[in-house]
């Protein structure tokens, strides 16, 4: 018997309400789903003819978790249209405080926010790990998930040295960065990234950074597994053990077309490698074939969000962000655009990352059977397994280095255009600004979210996890966990909306949300 | 004791502002009572754990639904925070019941003695924003005293 289910909320736990997901189930898989962003946040419209400098300090509040990735991608933009390069102790400093806050956001997002649902008993109670899950997850009792929070909290002590203050720095200007921390202050954040890094290896990895790098296929992956049990016992290789049974390396595909603006941008004289003047590629690949990246490429498809409608797909440059929600009913139906890398739609985030910058392991995990959940959270994982060797390299070029500048100086902003575009902990964001007479003439941020959550374009082709959703299989429809792990892969940003203490329970379809 | 002030919300969300509309007046005033420190908590989350590590007294400003009526001001100790909504999940979102859930379970340094959340009911006014000022000082420095 063939059972259809139209048009249904997912309606998931920890709801926020400003993204709903509606999905078709026929014979208990999913296939159709409609991603909606539900709120306007306007940014764009709020950043015109404000100061040309104000980017830095409202950008960092677009989001409590990327404070300090808004500002490293608003100061690129401004630096771009001034036609400087920061000197190199500048980008070290700026470099170190993405990478920390992208590390703090990756061992969080993984254990608090994706695995805490191996803790879900009503989904798991027949899993064979479901049990330890528990022990390992379980909300505010689970050892793992108290002692991520410990560990992840202290990191902001190194953020607090670089940016001179913390909460909400703007210590990165045009030209370099304010702040010049002393010797004493900078071997306090090399300590602080040592501990963080032990840990890192102890808990999380369940051995050295350097024999996880020597991972290089899924045989490797399995070889590593049998190894010793450290690695078997370890937070990602009970994640690996848990997920296999769960089937999550079949769940979630997606486009199979991934994007990277590449990953910090090299001081000129270093010892840390990298590839066209940035620790990890810029590229675009259909799966594992990978093409130079073409910033050109970029546009905003608006044909089904609740924006004036124009002649077609705009590079950012160009966008305009008109609110206009009524008519054409039905076939709008978000407020987030469609950003479209050559027309097509495109997955962003650790796994591109890591597929366009060529880490073996991760290119033979979607090679054998494209991307899936298990790829995509794994890559978010062990991603501070890259991170962790180039931050103490350039915390010891800064000790060596500390009487060379900082800071170049940037009288004003010149009339011009310029773009930010970095790596995010969620993936490929971009701030694009245009200045005229020191204002701000033209701002447009497309945010990781946007890539991965954007609805239909005008060839009606699905957004990111609108794709990955197609197929997945739904066990219980009271229960659908598996939908919720294929959104949460992704890790579609909240938007830092409302947040008040609120009387009661708020029930809502889903408990995630976009940022813009 | 020392008694922190922590404004907390969304600058650019008029709905979630009031708790930094009440930072600006407090950093406004040309001096503070002697052991009272304020900060822009913003959108920090899991990351005001630090300065939940210093003990004395802590005085959150923040913008609340549903409590008491709109432009009013409640103030509720740190058990009816954690009473009003489920802690249980960490999210993008996760707020200040969840934070003070975790808290006791991963402090490093000294829990605070007293906790407290100034809440501000929907658009506040101005004479309302200012009250809330005077309230936070007197309640940093004084606890529920501080109220008379």
């Amino acid at each position: 018997m063939v059972k259809t289910a139209k048009e249904i909320n997912i309606p998931l736990n920890r709801a926020e309400g400003d993204l709903e997901i509606r999905v078709e189930v026929e014979n208990g898989i999913i296939t159709e789903a409609w991603s909606a962003g539900t709120m306007y946040r306007g940014f764009e419209a709020m950043m015109q003819g404000r100061g040309a400098l104000d980017g830095l300090v409202m950008t960092p509040r677009v989001c409590g978790i990327c404070s300090i990735t808004h500002l490293t991608a608003a100061v690129e933009a401004l630096d771009a249209i001034a036609g400087i390069t920061p000197p190199d102790n500048a980008r070290r400093l700026r470099n170190l405080a993405l990478m920390i806050e992208t590390m703090q956001s990756d061992v969080r997002q993984t254990i608090l926010m994706f695995m805490v649902d191996f803790a879900n008993r009503d989904a798991y109670h027949d899993h064979p790990l479901g049990q330890e899950a528990a022990a390992r997850y379980a909300p505010l009792a689970g050892r793992a998930a108290l002692e991520v929070i410990r560990e992840s909290k202290r990191l902001i002590q190194a953020l607090a040295i670089i940016g001179g203050q913390w909460p909400h720095t703007s210590f990165m200007v045009p030209g370099g960065v304010t702040s010049i921390p002393e010797i004493s202050k900078i071997l306090q954040c090399r300590i602080i990234v040592e501990r963080f890094s032990s840990w890192y290896e102890q808990s999380i990895l369940g051995c050295s950074l350097a024999r996880w790098q020597a991972v290089r296929s899924a045989d490797d992956l399995d070889a590593w597994l049998d190894e010793n049990p450290a690695h078997r016992a370890s937070e990602v290789g009970f994640f690996i053990r848990f997920a296999r049974q769960a089937g999550l390396d079949r769940l979630g595909k997606g486009p199979n077309r991934f994007l990277s603006y590449g990953g910090y941008p090299l001081p000129l004289s270093t010892a840390v490698p990298g590839v066209g003047g940035r620790l990890a590629a810029a590229g675009c690949a259909q799966g594992t074939v990978i093409f130079p990246f073409e910033a050109t490429e970029i546009t905003e498809d608006i044909c089904h969000s609740w924006y004036e409608q124009g002649t077609g797909p705009l590079h950012p440059f160009a966008g305009k962000t008109k609110p206009y929600a009524s008519g054409q009913s039905g076939q709008l139906y978000s407020w987030v655009k469609a950003p479209r890398y050559g027309g097509e739609a495109v997955e962003t985030g650790p796994l591109a990352e890591m597929v366009i910058d060529g880490n073996p392991l991760f290119q033979d995990l979607v090679s054998r059977s494209g991307a899936n959940v298990l790829a995509r959270e794994l890559a978010r994982f062990v991603r501070p397994a890259g991170l962790l060797t180039p931050m103490m390299t350039w915390l010891e070029e800064l000790v060596a280095k500390r009487e060379d500048s900082f800071y170049d100086p940037v009288k004003t902003i010149p009339d011009g255009q310029g773009a930010g575009m970095i790596e995010a902990a969620r993936g490929a964001l971009g701030h694009w600004v245009k200045i005229q007479d020191e204002k701000i003439a033209h701002y447009q941020i497309i945010t990781p979210t946007s890539w991965n959550g954007s609805p239909r374009d005008k060839d009606g082709v699905r957004g990111a996890w609108e794709e990955a959703l197609i197929g997945t299989p739904i066990r219980d429809i009271n229960h659908p966990v598996e939908a919720g792990h294929v959104v949460r892969s992704f890790d579609p940003c909240l938007v830092c909306a409302v947040h008040c203490l609120q009387k009661g329970e708020h029930k809502g379809t889903l408990p995630i949300g976009l940022n813009r | 004791m020392k008694g922190f002030i922590i404004c907390i919300g969304n600058r650019f969300m008029s709905e979630d502002m009031s708790g930094l509309l009440v930072h600006d007046r407090l950093r406004a005033r040309a001096s503070l009572p002697a052991g009272v420190e304020v900060i822009e908590g913003g959108l920090a989350g899991l990351n005001l754990l630090p300065l939940l590590e210093r003990g004395g007294r802590v005085v959150f400003v923040d913008a609340v639904r549903g409590f008491t009526g709109p432009d009013e001001i409640v103030v509720l100790d740190a058990r009816q925070i954690r009473g009003a909504k489920s802690p249980v999940h960490f999210d993008h979102g996760a707020g200040l019941p969840y934070l003070l859930a975790v808290l006791p379970a991963v402090c490093e340094g000294e829990l605070p003695e007293e906790i407290f959340l100034l809440g501000l009911e929907g658009r506040c006014s101005p004479p309302t924003l200012e009250r809330a000022a005077r309230l936070s000082l007197a309640i940093a420095a004084y606890g529920m005293k501080g109220l008379g």
